[in-house]
């Protein structure tokens, strides 16, 4: 047995030479930075062996009220995206099924698609402008019904709301396609049958096609709920300022702040393993209950 | 099927959906529109305004004469293609490895991918490799940084699955190595999927920002995205404004900062937009087919 398998190796040892430069990528970028991660057990020393000790920053994190601010914000928005988000992509294709006029719908389409390929550093341009309290178009539209001028990027109050609208914004058209797809490869035959037994519109979607679109409802519900530990760094990054941090400063943003700004290289470590545990745990559970509920997993 | 014809309800749907759309194609037609204006006029626009006042094109030949931002833009463009062709290389290559039948040991590697695409080291040890491998301030952090995605090797390796053994076979009975038959052979085959993972790859390399700004902190090596965020979002003007001396001081006294951040946006929207028909194309379709798959 084992003798098949080296000779098989070596028959094979083109293939391996192929996969070659996969494999150091996958060591200097995947492996050896998870390898790194033990920093969180560790002192960092600039000269000589890191000492070990132990679960020191673990304790110092979770004491640190900031930690337990930044772990709500975290759960909070991403829950607010989470629950607020899902259904509107799932109207908006529903919605575009109404049109068989090829040019308005393609026309949709064509632009709902298109924040989904910008960059946050760019969309934040763009929001920018257009919630600007001078110029902007959403402040102009609020004048013409007689109401004060807003600046909601500086309002506590509204700044999550910023996120999970422009969050919606870039994603509603992209996460449209799949359940868009799903309705379009509903079997005609299935429609004719019904109208021929008398339903009406209500019934058609009701009975036929949001039945559907339960499994990819069901698997995209699931998964997304695995990241959740993941509220949109660089949404954040860029859309955050001095009035509005406190309510969106998100973990990630924490540890590159303590890590990378402040140099607390251990403890913005642990933060992050803290982090990425509960990530794994997310997603692995979330993959295997979407895949004995619909037989889709997250890969 | 939708009922033919004009009804209310359609019309309410249609004007809703149009409303959703304009609130993409407002703002973003409108930044062209300011960036395109006369500086003397750009105060006259208003948010919701498409056409601009005046024309010209000054805001555009500040910004791009300025040296820091054509720095920028090239060192984009130097990772963003340069990476997206190492990416889809060993990406397809390595996909073409790992489907081949009875391969030894397949099963513990496809584990180490998974382990790989779900669990994230974090910020501070990936500094601390790039630090390591002395690329901190190169380029080519950003180009061999997570050179291959374990997702759209995933994506490659469902492509791949799908192609004939009974092809490999024949081209190997003919005596062609693996090296021969994935160039000759699987390669050619792959164009659709590797233009979708081209694409992808092209996109999120352009719009990669965060990495960026940690692993390329000499103001030389600065990215268009980071550079970007310095004006936009810290609203620093400075490094804009610096070629400013180029021009006479009559046409420095009528810049409009806030033009020339629009006009900054939109050349770093473009390659997005010029690759954006082949996008809908290929990406969309891709995308589609595994939604109707389902």
């Amino acid at each position: 047995m084992m003798g098949y398998k080296l000779k098989k190796i070596w028959t094979d040892r083109v293939l391996y030479l192929m996969l070659l430069p996969a494999a150091v990528f996958f060591t200097l970028f995947h492996l050896l930075p998870i390898y790194g991660m033990k920093l969180a057990f560790f002192d960092y020393r600039i000269i000589g062996e890191d000492v070990y000790v132990g679960m020191k920053y673990f304790k110092i994190l979770f004491s640190t009220p900031v930690f337990s601010t930044v772990l709500a914000n975290t759960l909070i928005i991403s829950a607010m995206k989470l629950i607020l988000i899902f259904p509107i992509p799932i109207i908006f294709a529903l919605m575009l099924n109404e049109f068989h006029n090829g040019r308005f719908r393609k026309a949709i389409q064509v632009v709902s698609y298109l924040p989904h390929f910008l960059s946050w550093v760019v969309i934040a341009g763009i929001w920018f402008e257009f919630l600007s309290p001078s110029t902007g178009a959403v402040n102009e539209l609020i004048k013409l019904f007689g109401f004060p001028a807003r600046d909601f990027l500086t309002d506590k109050d509204t700044i999550r709301w910023v996120l999970v609208i422009s969050e919606a914004w870039r994603s509603i058209g992209w996460d449209s396609i799949i359940f868009f797809a799903v309705i379009l490869g509903v079997s005609p035959s299935l429609y004719e049958a019904a109208y021929a037994d008398g339903a009406n519109r209500w019934h058609i979607l009701t009975r036929i096609v949001l039945p559907h679109l339960y499994v990819p409802m069901v698997t995209i519900f699931i998964l997304n709920v695995g990241f959740i530990m993941n509220a949109g760094l660089d949404q954040v990054l860029n859309f955050t300022n001095v009035s509005v941090n406190s309510r969106i400063d998100i973990i990630d943003t924490y540890v590159y702040r303590v890590g990378l700004v402040n140099g607390e290289y251990s403890f913005a470590t642990a933060a992050n393993l803290f982090k990425s545990i509960i990530g794994v745990v997310l997603v692995l559970s979330t993959h295997f209950i979407s895949k004995k509920l619909t037989s889709k997993g997250a890969w | 099927m939708a009922a033919k014809g004009f009804t209310v309800s359609k019309l309410i749907l249609g004007l809703l959906l149009t409303a959703i759309t304009l609130t993409m194609f407002v703002p973003i037609v409108n930044l062209f529109a300011k960036a395109l204006s006369s500086p003397d006029k750009v105060y006259l626009m208003k948010g919701y305004d498409l056409l601009p006042k005046g024309f010209s094109l000054l805001h555009f030949k500040v910004v791009l004469s300025n040296p820091i931002v054509g720095k920028a833009l090239l060192n984009s463009l130097f990772i963003t293609v340069t990476g997206t062709l190492l990416s889809v290389f060993f990406t397809t290559i390595s996909a073409y490895v790992l489907t081949r039948k009875n391969l030894v040991g397949k099963a513990p590697l496809m584990v180490f991918l998974i382990i790989f695409m779900i669990l994230e080291p974090g910020i501070v040890p990936e500094y601390m490799v790039m630090k390591d491998l002395r690329l901190l301030d190169s380029l080519w952090s950003m180009v061999l940084y997570r050179t291959i995605n374990v997702f759209y090797l995933i994506i490659m390796m469902r492509f791949m699955e799908d192609v004939p053994d009974s092809l490999i076979e024949a081209a190997k009975i003919d005596g062609a190595g693996h090296m021969r038959v994935f160039v000759r052979i699987v390669l050619p085959l792959a164009k659709v999927p590797l233009l979708t993972i081209g694409m992808f790859y092209a996109v999120s390399r352009w719009n990669e920002f965060f990495k960026s700004s940690i692993f390329l902190s000499d103001p030389d090596k600065t990215v268009l995205q980071v550079l970007l965020r310095q004006f936009v979002v810290d609203n620093d003007s400075t490094a804009l404004l610096s070629a400013a001396t180029l021009l006479s001081n009559n046409e420095v006294a009528q810049l409009d900062f806030s033009a020339l951040k629009a006009a900054t946006i939109v050349i770093a929207m473009i390659p997005i937009l010029v690759l954006y028909p082949i996008i809908l194309k290929y990406y969309t379709s891709g995308v589609m087919e595994g939604g109707i798959k389902e």
